[in-house]
């Protein structure tokens, strides 16, 4: 069944675009990640135009977010007070992100620079990520599921150092009573990263909120997705008055199928141990790291393509 | 007085030199009775390309015929080139690409060369040789060498391909005329074939001496929700943004309620 999308120019297969979405849903309500990291590459391998791609991509994030940061909500699973800490700083940090974008544009080879840093990042993200739950699964063998989940995330040096800054807060959901300089911070780093590399921030986000601020995984999680509604509401906003490449149909059929993957990624979140939530999502992130390497270093099919049209990603 | 006599003086000259050039005016040959199966295409939700069929009447019973089908906006690309740096593939420069049609099909009832010489081809711009002489790179970023000419028009051939925008076929059977007179062919027009006005030229050749000349007009437009769509997001940003944010988290709500219902038992 072929469909025509307005802004995007093209014509496409309906179930290959509901199945895309259905499939970065579950792992945007598995993960409490966006999906813009992976679903951006996918739509335009599909033949979707980049800067439509990553516009449309924001849109049904929106979408497949709040389903997400609905399901989490009812299950307890967001912290408003850190959510909105992190927000303020993401808006902070997202705003010098796209004023080092238009810098890095300027000089000329942003996608290279962009790519450098995607294999840096998600190595690094990926690969700590996998050896460490891999430890805390040898660790916590025999432990029940619920001692787990309980548990939070082990103080690290840095937790108890933040701790001693000023402007303290209650975080009750989170279980923690910390500085809100520290998340602020955060919140700002992963925004600049997010507005380099195009997108939400998730995937980048989870695993600080988990190992630098100590929240509890499924926490971390909720917190995240409620975050994200916010942000990537603000950068549709933004593409459609810029750059007017929002495809509304595009991303309508996108969350169809991202919207009903959410659920069930939520569900299966909550049947699935923290650590092995992140051991996944240690392997898709390593997987996707190693694909971004070959691309910069195998001879590539095409020498000559067309070059972006303006628009950044999300 | 005297600037403008060499003003004008200028201009004849060019006018001269000008001239030899445009020996061929096809719009002043015998005219192409032609006729298509429809001259508007409407891009509704299901649009997959579409396929018109062109009839036309040969003016010279037996002569060859050769069709053309572009489209009447211009276009200008930006191409990126790679190349290696160390052991990375990166971008090592940019060209932007003028004077290339966005569509480019042609139909004929014979190998081109068999047709007309290369400098009919070449002032008619039939072929890709006269496609890609017609081109114009301007170099955006880096350094430009001998060998980019080549590189970027079959980079650019191959991606047009890919989206069936260009294409050549030089077969009677595609292009079939009935007793040398009556000739019909259709012509695919892709899905990435956007809104706006194309043309369809029919040249007929005798001996390679053009003996008559035709042109169809097809336009493509979008219509109902496409069109809403397109002319919205265009026209009115503000609102079309508000709208796509306000759907998606009222569609996110809606599913969540639902699977939030069913999934407490």
């Amino acid at each position: 069944m072929e469909i025509y999308l307005p802004i995007a120019g093209i014509s496409i297969n309906f179930f290959l675009i509901l199945g895309c979405g259905g499939l970065v849903g579950f792992l945007s309500g598995l993960f409490g990640v966006g999906g813009g990291f992976l679903l951006t590459p996918l739509m335009m391998m599909i033949g979707i135009p980049p800067a439509v791609a990553a516009a449309s991509d924001s849109n049904q994030i929106v979408a497949a977010a709040s389903s997400g940061a609905f399901a989490h909500w009812r299950l307890g699973n967001v912290d408003f007070k850190m959510g909105l800490v992190i927000l303020a700083g993401g808006i902070f940090g997202g705003t010098i992100g796209v004023q080092l974008v238009k810098v890095l544009r300027a000089m000329g080879n942003f996608e290279f620079v962009m790519t450098v840093v995607y294999v840096l990042m998600l190595g690094l993200v990926g690969g700590a990520m996998f050896v460490e739950s891999l430890r805390t699964i040898r660790r916590s063998k025999g432990a029940t599921a619920e001692a787990v989940m309980a548990a939070p995330a082990s103080e690290s040096g840095l937790t108890r150092l933040f701790n001693k800054l000023p402007l303290k807060m209650n975080f009750h959901r989170s279980g923690l009573n910390t500085s809100a300089i520290f998340p602020f911070t955060i919140g700002t780093t992963v925004g600049i990263m997010a507005a380099i590399l195009g997108v939400g921030g998730g995937f980048i986000m989870v695993p600080a909120m988990i190992y630098i601020i100590g929240m509890p995984t499924i926490a971390a999680i909720g917190t995240d997705l409620f975050q994200i509604v916010l942000t990537s509401a603000n950068v549709t906003l933004q593409q459609a008055m810029v750059n007017h490449t929002v495809d509304l149909l595009l991303a309508l059929i996108l969350l169809s199928g991202s919207t009903i993957g959410a659920q069930f990624g939520a569900v299966a979140g909550k049947r699935l141990k923290g650590e092995q939530i992140r051991i996944l999502l240690a392997i898709i992130v390593l997987a996707l790291t190693v694909k971004l390497f070959l691309d910069l270093v195998l001879t590539p099919s095409d020498l000559v393509s067309l070059a972006p049209a303006k628009g950044g990603g999300h | 007085m005297k600037r403008l006599a060499i003003l004008s003086l200028a201009c004849c000259l060019i006018c001269f030199w000008g001239a030899p050039a445009l020996a061929i005016t096809p719009e002043a040959q015998p005219k192409v009775i032609t006729s298509a199966s429809k001259n508007v295409v409407e891009i509704g939700l299901s649009y997959s390309g579409d396929k018109i069929f062109f009839f036309g009447v040969n003016p010279a019973p037996g002569a060859d015929v050769v069709i053309k089908l572009t489209a009447e906006k211009e276009e200008a690309v930006k191409l990126s080139v790679k190349g290696k740096v160390g052991p990375l593939w990166m971008t090592v420069k940019q060209y932007e690409v003028t004077n290339s049609p966005f569509i480019y099909k042609l139909h004929t009832s014979k190998p081109l060369d068999q047709i007309v010489s290369k400098e009919t081809a070449q002032e008619l711009e039939l072929g890709y040789d006269a496609v890609r002489g017609k081109m114009k790179l301007h170099l955006i970023r880096g350094e430009a060498a001998p060998e980019d000419e080549e590189t970027v028009w079959k980079g650019l051939l191959k991606i047009k391909e890919r989206a069936t925008l260009y294409n050549i076929v030089e077969d009677p059977a595609r292009l079939e005329i009935s007793e040398g007179k009556l000739f019909k062919h259709y012509f695919r027009f892709p899905p990435a074939a956007t809104e706006g006005r194309y043309q369809v030229e029919s040249f007929c050749f005798q001996k390679g001496e053009l003996v008559g000349y035709g042109k169809d007009i097809i336009e493509i437009k979008k219509v109902g929700l496409e069109h809403w769509l397109t002319q919205t997001s265009q026209n009115q940003p503000v609102f079309f943004g508000i709208m796509a944010v306000v759907i998606a988290v009222a569609a996110g709500l809606l599913v969540g309620v639902l699977f939030g219902k069913g999934g407490h038992h």
